[in-house]
């Protein structure tokens, strides 16, 4: 069998090649090259103003904004020693909310749905199930229009800052999200049903799960560093359990625990580690659909985000009933020298900063370490783990059955240009 | 009265392809009047994915403006009506999950029914991350808001 080989992997976040090497059935090599920009950001914001910070590194994605948004303002906050209002802090998780629904929107239907129905694309399931794919467009929109109303954008939205947020949004532009909101947590019980019955290629991997665990809540911002294997970290004890290395043949970093593991973040991970603390919708699915956890399946990545939408949706309907705007929107900043750590739950798992500001809120130092990076030693393993499987396939299977396990995880290699590659003709 | 959105697109941390966002500010700037009526919408967006099918709600006419590459020299600028819309429909194996390409593609599949959609397209030099727009694409941003003052004030 020939060496596996997938130069530019579609329906990723960004870019990234693919290599397995096949000698006499074994994989004796595996490579996941990403071309993700070295470290361009931690060096951009040296010598910006904090308050710019937020809004630099949310385009570091333009699928998760909102994640690079909330690690960034936690860990300038915890800097300055600043505490939000209890009403700026719920509506940072009602933001949240409205990027893991577009986000796993997407990533369910139109990134990994095609690899389980055995079609090429989103554009061949757009032919062959386009109900699917348009309820699929409705479910993401509404996430989209959240973050609208809260950031006054879709993408990108601007509305996040140290200390609180610059205004509140009206009471009224969330309320009107309602019967969307309604009709998503529907529409997100039933996608979960429709989840669990997908076939997903066979593998069960004894991970170590990594995520932040809240004992009152779903684990998205703020709380501790949970391992499956036992270890607890505060947030600004991350570093002593988690350590980036550069790999030669990659500029993006690697992470391996203290101990020298692998480890998993991301939606198995929460899922596993958080499950008591979904919303009742939620915890109801798992039940109905006799979802047995933990889930070991990195494939089933796609069940645990189904999973996920109904909580996020139920969770925003709860906060969006609950949101009382009173006083101001953000607390006034009082400059000082300082260091802080935030980590938050991304949509593709746990997202850390660590800056280092002077007397005048500029930027010293600047440390972000993102999910992709902490699973990038694990897709590679789980993919020796699936070797054995792929030696036995035709040549094409073996490469889909690879690349789909790459897009299972929903990889974010990010920074991407997005121009367009235009043929003209005649012009 | 036709209502008509503008559309920058870009990413505004990589050189020449920031482009589109930085034609579409500027000629808002210069040209308020026509970019304050109330039947024109401007939108200035980074990497929009398939959130570019929400900006075009509402409008009977779209005009995107973004940076493309075709082999033409940088600075080059292609101007691209709705029947030749396939010729902005190959990148679909790109790695890019959901760019514009194939946005607009997923939403023919669908048969969702699109206003007309323009381009002004901008040759893109280089895409360092880090940095600012080349000289020969910077040397053409007052042309291309002129074509966008035109084509707005001739649609709208």
């Amino acid at each position: 069998m020939k060496n596996i080989e997938v130069p530019a992997l579609a329906r990723v976040e960004g870019e990234g090649g693919l290599f397995i090497g096949l000698q006499d059935g074994k994989a004796v090599e595996i490579r996941l090259d990403i071309y993700e920009p070295p470290r361009f950001f931690e060096g951009f914001l040296v010598g910006r103003f904090l308050q710019e910070v937020p809004d630099i590194t949310a385009r570091i994605c333009g699928i998760c904004p909102v994640a690079y948004q909330m690690s960034s303002v936690y860990a300038l906050e915890r800097a300055l020693g600043v505490t939000i209002h209890p009403q700026a802090r719920a509506l940072r998780r009602l933001m949240y909310c409205g990027e893991y629904i577009e986000s796993h929107a997407l990533h369910i239907y139109l990134l990994q749905a095609p690899d389980m129905l055995g079609v090429q694309s989103a554009l061949e399931l757009a032919a062959t199930a386009p109900e699917v794919v348009k309820n699929a467009l409705r479910l993401k929109k509404i996430g989209n229009n959240l973050l609208k109303a809260i950031g006054g954008r879709s993408v990108h939205p601007v509305n996040v800052c140290v200390g609180g947020f610059y205004r509140w949004p009206k009471a009224a532009d969330l309320k009107a999200l309602l019967p969307d909101l309604e009709w998503g947590l529907a529409a997100s019980i039933e996608c979960a049903k429709w989840a669990a019955t997908l076939p997903y290629p066979e593998l069960e991997i004894d991970y170590e799960f990594v995520a932040l665990h809240h004992p009152d809540e779903y684990g998205v911002i703020e709380g501790e560093i949970l391992s499956s294997k036992g270890r607890v970290l505060t947030i600004p004890e991350y570093e002593n359990g988690y350590i980036e290395e550069h790999v030669e043949r990659s500029n993006a970093l690697h992470s391996h625990t203290v101990d020298g593991n692998t480890y998993l973040v991301g939606p198995l991970a929460r899922l596993n580690l958080n499950n008591q603390q979904l919303f009742p919708a939620a915890k109801q699915v798992i039940k109905d659909i006799g979802v047995e956890l933990p889930l070991k399946n990195p494939y089933k990545s796609l069940l645990a985000r189904a999973i996920e939408l109904v909580h996020f949706y139920e969770e925003a309907i709860s906060l969006v009933n609950s949101y009382k705007p009173e006083g101001r929107s953000y607390i006034t900043l009082k400059l000082k020298a300082g260091e802080g750590t935030g980590a938050t739950e991304a949509p593709r798992g746990l997202l850390y900063h660590r800056y280092k500001i002077d007397d005048q809120g500029l930027v010293q130092f600047a440390k972000i370490t993102p999910p992709t990076a902490q699973n990038l030693p694990r897709i590679e393993a789980d993919l020796f783990a699936l070797a054995p499987q792929i030696v036995e396939m035709s040549h094409e299977k073996a490469t889909l059955t690879a690349e789909h396990l790459v897009r299972a995880y929903d990889p974010c290699i990010s920074c991407a240009t997005h121009f367009l590659k235009l043929k003209v003709e005649n012009v | 009265m036709s209502n008509i959105t503008v559309i920058g697109i870009g990413q505004s941390l990589r050189g020449d392809d920031a482009v589109g966002l930085e034609a579409v500010r500027r000629w808002r700037e210069q040209f308020n009047k026509t970019a304050s009526r109330p039947e024109v919408q401007v939108e200035v967006c980074e990497l929009p994915g398939l959130g570019l099918l929400d900006l075009f709600e509402g409008a009977d006419s779209v005009l995107l403006v973004d940076a493309v590459q075709s082999g033409a020299s940088p600075g080059t600028i292609h101007r691209i009506g709705p029947g030749e819309l396939a010729a902005f429909s190959a990148g679909s194996t790109s790695a890019h999950g959901w760019g514009v390409a194939e946005t607009l593609e997923l939403a023919r599949q669908l048969g969702l029914s699109l206003p007309s959609i323009h381009l002004i397209g901008i040759e893109a030099g280089q895409m360092e991350i880090g940095a600012s727009l080349s000289a020969e694409v910077e040397s053409v941003i007052p042309e291309v808001c002129l074509e966008i003052e035109k084509f707005v004030t001739g649609h709208a």
